[in-house]
């Protein structure tokens, strides 16, 4: 029996889907729980949302598969944040806000290791670039669009 | 024996000269010591990156038709200085637009002001540019809306008053309850915090802390172009304090830059919001210091443990301008925690060293390569101690 793993991921919903039920599709057919932490429709009838997945590491590569298949674009975030490395420049100001050592600087560069986050985010205010977003205003700047 | 600028710019073009970065040459004194370090090298890269408040952009619009004296002006709605020619207007860095909630509602989060303005530029965007007028005989239009990037303008020019702080303060908040919303960070309750601010072994001014080689003149890399020392930066204070290798153990010396903004690039230039105080400019700078002797191969060669910086309480003795709590090394500061009247408290660096060593390493390929020569400065800076005729 292989061993069970959770995996945290944003999902995003074209209009086209936003009457199917994509989800019940995926327990069905993948055996795997959906824990469902946010999730909203924008006005413009995109379907956003953040939900932890749970299962056999094999059934949630086959849950990712599915999700893909169904026009389900994803994002696999680092637990409760998104993290932007194209817009993080390495000054480590966050790893002097996060008490539990989840980012901390490895040879200059600032790294993060989602097991030890708390989802304190006191990190999210301290980065002056932008490059730390918490999942809900990640999905609702997504909304926007 | 000394070397000369035209000596070491002869090996340059010959692309014989031997550069390292300052990184490096902390290493090399250390095994060799500076009288061999001075022989062996011809130029040392320094570098920094960080948020640089006083830091703009000075645009020419170009003329409308008909003419405009231009008194008021906005891009992307952050008010431009318009002090100037008819279509001179310029975007400070920390300017915010009028209808920002600032800190009405506190901490502010500041999304959007000239810094983000000069890296929207600079990555080849175009920004929404209104400017108004009172009408003249000779330039009657009143009003303008346009589209305007770094291709519609006559001239772009990135003019910074007061950037690369020789040294800089180390924050904590052992006064207050609240977290305190400072340009050095966010600072927690009880000293759970410092932040710091400087390239440390790698920044400019530290490695030439009697601006010998760094003058008027000094042609550098700026914001991921070319750019110049064009005169001390504001604030410029040779008579702050030094240590015993004459390096300043607080802020001192300062240096004013320019260069064409054209040429630039978004990896060093990044608009800041700091929260609860305002936007800003993280700009990149290298300076490429000219190793002309034992002197300059020792100062460059000075590490982390020997480099000192001050602590402030940014809730009491920084706001009445009182004393530091204690001097600590950026070899402590560097380590993840210092002390403090006996406590641990947790350090974080704002300035990256990561893009500092970028920039360092650039430069030292840019020398390596024969495309970038040292300057002999034209005047010194206030407090140098250049030599005369070197």
């Amino acid at each position: 029996m292989q061993e069970m793993i959770q995996k945290s991921v944003i999902f995003h919903f074209p209009p086209e889907l936003y009457d199917k039920p994509v989800i019940s599709g995926l327990i069905r057919n993948c055996e795997v729980e959906v824990n469902i932490l946010e999730a909203y429709i924008s006005p413009q009838q995109a379907g956003h949302m953040f939900a932890i997945l749970q299962g056999e590491e094999g059934r949630i590569d086959d849950a990712l598969r599915y999700m893909e298949g169904m026009g389900v674009s994803m994002v696999l975030p680092v637990r409760n944040l998104v993290w932007d490395e194209t817009k993080c420049v390495h000054c480590g100001a966050c790893v002097g806000q996060c008490r539990p050592r989840a980012f901390r600087m490895e040879s200059s560069r600032v790294v993060f290791d989602s097991a030890r986050c708390v989802a304190c985010n006191l990190c999210i205010p301290s980065c002056s670039y932008g490059a730390i977003e918490s999942i809900s205003s990640h999905l609702k700047r997504k909304g926007e669009i | 024996m000394p070397k000369t600028y035209e000596e070491i710019n002869e090996r340059i073009r010959a692309r014989k000269a031997v550069v390292i970065t300052a990184e490096e040459m902390v290493d090399l004194v250390a095994e060799k010591g500076a009288a061999a370090a001075a022989r062996e090298i011809d130029v040392v890269t320094t570098a920094t990156f960080g948020p640089m408040c006083s830091s703009s952009a000075l645009l020419n619009v170009g003329h409308t038709k008909p003419r405009m004296k231009i008194q008021k002006a906005w891009l992307n709605r952050v008010p431009a200085s318009c002090g100037l020619a008819a279509v001179d207007v310029m975007v400070g860095a920390t300017s915010l637009p009028e209808d920002d909630l600032l800190n009405k509602v506190h901490p502010g989060s500041f999304p959007y002001g000239g810094g983000h303005v000069i890296q929207d530029l600079v990555s080849g965007k175009e920004v929404e540019f209104v400017a108004e007028g009172y009408g003249t005989d000779c330039y009657p239009r009143r009003r303008i809306e346009a589209a305007l990037s770094l291709k519609t303008v006559s001239s772009a020019t990135l003019l910074n008053p007061r950037n690369c702080y020789q040294n800089y303060n180390v924050a904590v908040n052992m006064h207050s309850d609240l977290p305190q919303y400072t340009y050095l960070g966010i600072l927690h309750p009880g000293m759970a915090n410092a932040n710091f601010c400087s390239a440390g072994q790698l920044s400019p001014l530290l490695k030439d802390p009697y601006y010998r080689t760094i003058g008027i003149g000094t042609r550098i890399f700026l914001g991921g172009g070319t750019g110049y020392v064009f005169y001390q930066g504001t604030q410029h204070n040779p008579d702050a304090e030094r240590g015993d290798n004459g390096v300043p153990v607080e802020g001192a010396g300062t240096l004013a830059v320019v260069g064409d903004l054209r040429g630039m690039s978004r990896d060093f230039l990044r608009g800041v919001s700091i929260r609860g105080y305002g936007v800003s400019l993280a700009v990149g700078i290298g300076v490429a210091v000219p190793i002309l002797d034992e002197g300059l191969a020792a100062s460059t060669g000075v590490g982390e443990k020997d480099l000192f910086a001050p602590v402030y309480d940014y809730s009491k003795e920084y706001q009445s301008m009182g004393r530091p709590l204690c001097r600590v090394s950026y070899a402590e500061l560097r380590s993840g925690s210092i002390a403090v009247g006996g406590r641990k408290v947790r350090t974080a660096s704002l300035s990256s060293y990561a893009k500092a060593r970028e920039i360092a390493g650039i430069l030292k390929e840019e020398i390596s390569s024969g495309r970038f020569l040292v300057t002999r400065p034209s005047a010194p800076l206030p407090g140098s101690r250049a030599a005369c005729g070197s």
